[in-house]
């Protein structure tokens, strides 16, 4: 009897717990994870073989792939990898004409996602000024939270070169105003807007994952939420193609450090001040092997296929708008046919922390920039 | 409530000091029939929603925690079938599992910020709820040494716990087609909770059970408590699917009169 009773028991409860398992639920996500580009004439229609594989980030939906100027895009078909069960339907345009749009939709058939896919012919750029002046912003198009920036194309469009950390202080934050985030606009800026970047403190979820502190951080390249939490060091992808040799960065900025600069565990550094950063990269996007080659948060200043550099150091503290002016040190010589390949990439980074990157910093810390101008020499 | 116990505290107090021999007695004579045992078990079991929800996939590990009870309970026979069993029993009902879910909601408020949305990968969980219960129940016999019983039970916790991470998966912040957010298995890459506020105080729920008394002092027994109300305070909605306190308990008696 005991036996029995003790027996079933026994048996009762793994089997409560295990056998009513439902069937596995359709997958309800429907992003493009990658775009492969065919072309029997690959090499007439993009700069680097490379380009025909696009990652596409999460928080996208405008996957835009500069071209060679006259490229026969007419010989280009899309292939789209999905997040598994999804399915695409372009809906407007061709690719084959240079821009389509497309929407994706879940397994479970629930959700949708709307993409542009756009192939854009590009002149080498002929300017041997650049000019950031920030004055275009809006906020974020998905979530109307956060500030985001365009910059002023050679062709008058407007382009997503600037990134920002602002998408991973959202998740941290989500009931933050617009200007409660680590890089805003301020309308009185040296000229017209300015960028203002503060370090700011995560609050409880920050604290959660030893996070404690978010840099105002502003940079060429893009921002990739999904890796803020688990390798917040490739959450910030350095660098966009550029096909000029950089020569010198000048602009206006105004420093002040916050009150109290604070380590990886939220204690108290005693003596030691915040300092921003502002410094440039230029280097190969390819390794010898032809792979894409991006820095990130831990190789920025470090990696091997950097060829030149420009910081501001030591910055002052100030309140008032100050001139800087500083000069790429270049460690290796340029190739002009890589050059014009688009095979260098520069990256214009702008911090309110130093350590920022490593989540160490003052908050409170704030570093003002306005126009900025990048000086390109022109190879003989 | 305070107030009233003090009252009925003090009535009891001098009706004990005016005529404490004859009531001495009659309390005597009330308890006389009153068997009672001392028991001592090992609770398995599980805070589970009633149906698992599709979203949730796999249990990957299931601990056994320190689920000690250690109860006193009188019974008292009314004919050769059917009596009545009491008692105090002091217990946990805890438990460590690992499960892996796929698109579960999740909404987690801190400080006044809130983080939700839908992920996928491990959820590991350890509850530990100890608590004071009072049994009542109805009995039995199915033969002289065997005994059913059943009835509800209601519990207070004094010490309370619902912890965890979700880990090595990913959230969609707000829905399926917002931002992924990658976590780690590492504390700082994972998302840790800890629910231990919002468990109830309170719970109640039907207990089954049988009793086989071996020897003229010492039995064993078998217990399936089923939790009726569930384990957090119904304004909490973190957790997508309501849980209750499901335990099956095993263990020797010793009966003291």
């Amino acid at each position: 009897m005991k036996k029995t009773i003790f027996g079933l028991l026994a048996l009762a409860l793994p089997i409560m717990m295990t056998s009513c398992f439902k069937d596995e639920p359709l997958n309800a996500e429907c992003d493009i994870e990658q775009v492969i580009f065919h072309s029997t004439e690959a090499d007439k229609v993009f700069f680097n073989l490379s380009d025909t594989l696009q990652h596409v980030l999460y928080t996208d939906t405008l996957v835009k792939v500069n071209v060679r100027y006259n490229a026969p895009i007419e010989t280009v078909t899309p292939e789209f990898k999905l997040t598994p069960g999804a399915t695409i339907e372009c809906i407007d345009g061709d690719v084959k004409k240079g821009k389509a749009t497309y929407v994706v939709t879940s397994e479970d058939g629930n959700w949708h996602r709307r993409y542009v896919v756009s192939l854009v012919p590009t002149m080498v750029t002929v300017a041997d000024t650049m000019k950031f002046d920030f004055e275009h912003y809006e906020l974020d198009p998905t979530y109307h939270k956060f500030y985001v920036w365009h910059n002023l194309l050679p062709d008058g469009t407007l382009g997503n070169d600037w990134a920002n950390g602002n998408g991973g202080f959202k998740i941290s934050m989500s009931n933050a105003q617009p200007d409660e985030y680590p890089s805003v606009p301020i309308t009185n800026g040296y000229d017209g807007s300015a960028v203002k970047l503060t370090t700011r403190d995560t609050g409880p979820f920050g604290v959660m994952v030893n996070k404690r502190i978010a840099a105002g951080n502003f940079f060429l390249g893009s921002f990739d939420v999904q890796n803020a939490l688990l390798d917040a060091m490739k959450a910030t992808h350095f660098g966009i193609p550029f096909a000029q040799k950089p020569a010198k960065l000048t602009g206006y900025y105004k420093y002040k450090p916050g009150a109290t600069y604070i380590d990886l565990k939220g204690n108290a550094v005693a003596g030691k001040t915040d300092s921003g950063d502002i410094y440039a990269v230029f280097y190969r996007n390819h390794d010898a092997a032809g792979n894409p080659v991006t820095l990130y948060g831990d190789d920025v200043k470090t990696n091997s296929n950097i060829v030149a550099l420009a910081s501001v150091n030591p910055m002052q503290v100030t309140s008032e708008w100050t001139y800087f002016d500083i000069e790429f040190n270049y460690s290796k010589e340029i190739d002009p046919a890589v050059l014009e390949n688009r095979g260098y990439s520069l990256t214009i980074v702008f911090s309110s922390s130093i350590d920022g990157a490593i989540f160490q910093g003052a908050v409170g810390s704030e570093l003002c920039v306005d126009k900025v101008r990048l000086i390109c020499t022109r190879e003989e | 409530m305070k107030r009233l116990s003090i009252i009925i505290l003090s009535l009891v107090m001098t009706a004990t000091a005016i005529q404490a021999e004859p009531l001495l007695k009659s309390v005597l004579g009330f308890l006389k029939p009153w068997r009672v045992d001392v028991h001592l078990g090992y609770g398995i079991g599980g805070t589970a929603p009633i149906g698992m929800p599709a979203t949730i996939r796999k249990l990957n590990k299931f601990s056994l925690t320190p689920n000690l009870m250690l109860g006193l309970d009188a019974h008292r026979q009314f004919d050769e079938r059917w009596g009545f069993m009491t008692g105090i029993h002091f217990e946990n009902k805890g438990m460590s599992i690992d499960a892996t879910v796929k698109n579960y909601h999740m909404e987690i408020t801190r400080g006044g910020q809130t983080l939700d949305g839908q992920f996928t990968g491990g959820v590991t969980t350890d509850v530990t709820a100890w608590m004071f219960t009072l049994p009542l129940q109805a009995t039995f016999n199915v033969s002289n040494k065997v005994q059913f019983k059943l009835g509800p039970y209601f519990s207070y916790l004094t010490n309370r716990s619902f912890k965890g991470y979700a880990y090595n998966g990913y959230l969609r912040v707000g829905n399926p087609t917002g931002e992924k957010v990658e976590l780690g298995s590492k504390e700082g890459e994972r998302g840790d909770y800890d629910f231990s506020d919002h468990l109830r105080r309170f719970q109640w729920g039907i207990d089954l059970g049988v009793d086989w008394h071996v020897t003229k002092r010492f039995g064993a027994f078998a217990d399936l408590s089923w939790g009726l109300s569930g384990i957090h305070q119904s304004d909490f909605h973190t957790v997508e699917q309501t849980l209750f306190p499901i335990y099956g308990t095993v263990g020797v008696s010793y009966r003291i009169r």
